[in-house]
């Protein structure tokens, strides 16, 4: 059912607008938009069933406690890297795990509240996980620009 | 990053939103047992700390064949931040950053066609004056991606302005 939607001229238009405003009212993108409250609120309501749009709260790292952003390029072997990017996803500090080409076979996101967490993480999470080789972990300084609007989008329970 | 302390109103606000932003003051507060002005009043105030903002993530179908890649750059140590802000005006880029590792900037780009990332990576990045390698890394396969967690910049939106939303 997924596979079968596709985004027409006016979803487009309604998600641009929930892009600048998400917590815009149906009756404030309806007016901008030159149509009816009913039809904005339908065509919502058909990309959030469709599991293709979801308008939510984006929260800074700042808000959880999370002081450090660092990105860890992990090279895995004797195990497929799936297998391996399965059980890192399983920690909530890592909250991107990206399976690779190049150099390296995993790229994954971590945050942590500050560098003393790390202790935890490597010595009682990471070292759980079988198959990793080598680790080169990069820590953001400085964040100049982070903004994904499009991602997967899980089902809604 | 500053330390910023927030309450247990704030963490329940945060949670309620980031499932759905679409869901009114009043509905907030009867769930939450508080008066719709607090609702408001600290939606308010997370907006204007930059705590949070509000956004519509679509899914990979909006952009069809939507594919992320890493873009690893080696720019001279002094000119960093200078070839960062650059990177980071180039339109399909969407996350920079200056780290500390192998390389000094990270950037990352959603992109169709590898001849956009090209583009992107070999054309327009390496030409900054002051990057002197580019290396790209594509991602193949998305096992976790958390939207709802990120750094709220200067060019994110901010303008949600946390009136009522209708059901």
């Amino acid at each position: 059912m997924k596979n079968d939607f596709s985004f027409d001229e006016t979803d487009r238009l309604i998600v641009a607008e929930l892009r600048k405003n998400g917590r815009a009212t149906n009756q404030q993108i309806a007016e901008r938009l030159g149509l009816t409250a009913t039809t904005v609120s339908s065509r919502i309501r058909r990309m959030e069933d469709a599991n293709q749009l979801r308008v939510v709260a984006v929260s800074d790292f700042a808000a959880h406690g999370y002081d450090v952003l660092m990105q860890l390029a992990i090279e895995v072997d004797s195990r497929p890297a799936s297998e391996v990017a399965h059980e890192l996803a399983q920690f909530p500090e890592v909250f991107a795990v990206h399976i690779v080409t190049g150099r390296y076979d995993i790229d994954a996101l971590l945050v942590l509240h500050d560098f003393t967490d790390m202790t935890h993480f490597v010595l009682d999470q990471l070292s759980s996980i079988r198959g990793i080789r080598k680790i080169t972990p990069s820590i953001a300084v400085d964040i100049l620009r982070y903004k994904f609007d499009v991602a997967p989008i899980e089902t809604r329970d | 990053m500053a330390t910023i302390q927030l309450d247990d109103l704030d963490r329940q606000l945060i949670e309620l939103l980031a499932k759905d932003a679409r869901v009114s003051n009043r509905k907030i507060a009867t769930e939450l047992g508080v008066t719709e002005g607090t609702v408001r009043g600290r939606i308010k105030r997370l907006q204007q700390e930059r705590l949070i903002t509000f956004t519509a993530i679509t899914g990979l179908q909006m952009a069809s064949n939507s594919r992320l890649a890493f873009i690893w750059v080696q720019a001279e140590v002094e000119r960093t931040r200078e070839v960062a802000r650059q990177i980071a005006e180039i339109d399909p880029v969407n996350a920079v950053m200056i780290t500390m590792g192998s390389f000094n900037i990270m950037a990352m780009c959603l992109f169709e066609e590898l001849d956009d990332l090209v583009e992107v990576a070999s054309d327009k990045i390496l030409a900054v004056p002051g990057v002197h390698h580019v290396e790209t890394s594509i991602a193949v396969k998305t096992v976790k991606y958390n939207a709802r967690v990120a750094k709220i910049t200067e060019t994110s939106p901010i303008e949600g302005n946390g009136t009522d939303s209708d059901e």
